[in-house]
Order: C-alpha cells, then structure tokens, then sequence
C-alpha cells in the first residue's frame, strides 16, 4: 500500500512540475514536429534511373520530418515534385536538383542550434529589401528587446526574402499563412520549439506591444488550452532535437518571481 | 492547425494571429467559472414532498387502522 500512496505522489509531483513548464520548453521537450510529405507525381511507369533517383532523395530526406512518396496519375504529361504540409500545398519542384537543400540550410541550422542552447526563442525578421521598410520593424524589434528582462534569451536574426540560399527556407515561412506571399512588407517571425514558427507580426503588427506579447505567450505556464490547440507550422529541418540545454528563461524567472505569469 | 487568415482589403486591416490575441484577452489560460445567481426552489419543493408524504402516510394508517377496526368488530 505504501508504494502506492508514493506512486500517486510521484504521479502528482510530475503533473505539478508539467504544468510549470513553460511553453517553449514543453513544445521542445515533449512535441512532435509535423510531418511533410515530398510527392513525386508521374503519369507514366517509372523507369529504372528515376526510381534511383527517387530511392537517392528519399534517403537525403529521411532524418528530416518529411516523408517521401510516389504518386501515378494518368493526366500528368510532364512529371514533378510537390511538397505537402499535412493536406497544405507548399511548393511544386520540376527539377530534382532544386530539392538539394531541402531539409536543411545555414540559417536553419544557427536557428536550431540557439534553440538547443537553451534560447526562449529566435525572432526571425523576414525583410523585404527596401531599407525605409526594413529599417522600421528593425528599429521596433531593437527597442521592444532592450526593454525585455528577456533579451538575453532571444536571438534575432535576419533573411532577406530573395536569399537565394535560403529559397526553401523562406517559401516554408511564407506558407505559414496562405496569403503571405502576396504581402510585400517585412514580417516577424517567433521561432521556437522544434522549429515550430508562429504565425508573423506584419506590417502595424510589428509593434513593441506585440512582441511583448509574443514573448509573454512563449514564457507563460504551459496550459493545456495551449497544449491543445498549439499555433504555428513546423519548418522541415534535419535535427536530433533530443537532449537540448536547460531552459535559460527559468533562471530569469527563478531570479525575478515577479515576471512569472500564467 | 487551421490557419487564421480571414479576408481583408489593406494591410493594415488584416487580423492579428488567433495566438496574439488569445494572449492578449487572456485566453491561452482557463477562465474562472463565472458565478451566477439562480432561482432557489429548493425550499419550496421539501415543502411540498415532506407535505405529500406527510398525507400519504396519514392516508394509509387511516385505511389501515379502519380495515384493522372493521376486523376486530366482526
């Protein structure tokens, strides 16, 4: 019987500290990202060449969250390559040699590893290259930061939309809403847990005011309502996620019991 | 997820992410129950059950003790 009553406090005490997570942390530690799906699409029988091809892709693309398939369709006439998120259409490639860096790319790799390093998150700011613009939201992220007892915690980067090493990377972003890429203006990005980006601030949204917000939603106690209904698109990335940094918003908060919220 | 997108005709006019708002209104966290003062009938309805049974029992120990009288006469 004594074990029991332990087992039930053990149980309680897990439950307890689950529920003090705090949401960039419980998204790293314990979601699993969305699964993309790379779609060959032919209309004829596949010859020898291409299914080596196709076997080449399917092995570069494995430890991605990605999964390949090959799909026949009689009204095809010239074959290609469609990447899905869930049931969402992302990107159509009639050449194999654009799928080349898919799954991962420099900026991708620095994101995630400041996420491993124990970062709440990293504000991603998608510019458009007209400096006036650009340098607007600049100016807001700067300011919003400094006065942030979180700073220290939050990485800001910087990609220019036409990054041409980055094209995978940035059409992903673009697609985390279906009427981003007809918006021409500067977005920010919230990146955080296993390369999960929320939905952008553009344009009027990128105020002080709602990246203050955006950080209160990352650093707040992880509420099942959250857990439930978790917002954002997971980026395609190749990454052993398991056994990142300690959280470094827990010491902020532990030092300063006054910023904890719920 | 659902996407958030709604239509909008400017920039400036399209909604914020469903997450910033939720944040913002607070209700990324449970709600406390809202209390609200109802009826009570309570009370009326004990009255009104204690009362029928209060009949009920009278009505079978009146026919109970008539037919136990009728008995012992004849």
């Amino acid at each position: 019987m004594k074990s029991f009553h332990l087992k039930i406090l053990t149980l309680a005490a897990f439950l307890s500290l689950a529920c003090t997570t705090k949401v960039s942390e419980w998204v790293l530690l314990n979601t699993v990202p969305g699964q993309y799906t790379l779609v060959y699409f032919h209309g004829t029988q596949l010859s020898e060449a291409i299914m080596k091809q196709n076997a080449s892709i399917s092995d570069n693309i494995k430890p991605a969250n990605i999964e390949f398939r090959s799909v026949e369709r009689k009204d095809i006439k010239e074959p290609y390559f469609g990447l899905y998120y869930g049931n969402r259409f992302f990107a159509r490639y009639n050449n194999p040699g654009e799928l080349s860096t898919l799954t991962t790319s420099p900026l991708r790799k620095k994101i995630a590893s400041e996420i491993m390093s124990g970062k709440l998150c990293v504000l991603l700011y998608l510019t458009t290259g007209n400096e006036t613009k650009d340098e607007n939201g600049r100016h807001v992220i700067q300011n919003a930061l400094s006065e942030s007892p979180f700073r220290d915690v939050i990485t800001v980067v910087e990609l220019k939309r036409s990054d041409p090493g980055e094209a995978h990377f940035v059409s992903m972003l673009l697609n985390v809403e279906d009427d981003l890429q007809s918006i021409a203006g500067p977005m920010l990005f919230g990146i955080f847990g296993r390369f999960k980006a929320l939905e952008p601030l553009l344009g009027k949204g990128i105020s002080e005011e709602n990246i203050s917000l955006m950080i209160d939603f990352l650093t707040a106690d992880c509420s099942c309502l959250i857990k439930d209904n978790l917002p954002g698109t997971d980026i395609l990335f190749t990454n052993n996620w398991d056994n990142p940094a300690t959280a470094m918003v827990n010491s902020i908060l532990d030092e300063n019991p006054s910023l904890q919220h719920f | 997820m659902v996407q958030d997108t709604s239509a909008y005709d400017t920039i400036a006019e399209r909604p914020l992410p469903k997450w910033l708002t939720d944040q913002r209104d607070g209700l990324n966290t449970y709600q406390p129950v809202r209390m609200e003062m109802k009826e009570d009938r309570s009370l009326n309805v004990s009255f009104a059950i204690t009362g029928a049974i209060i009949l009920i029992v009278i009505a079978f120990l009146t026919v109970h003790l008539l037919r136990k009288k009728k008995k012992n006469t004849t």
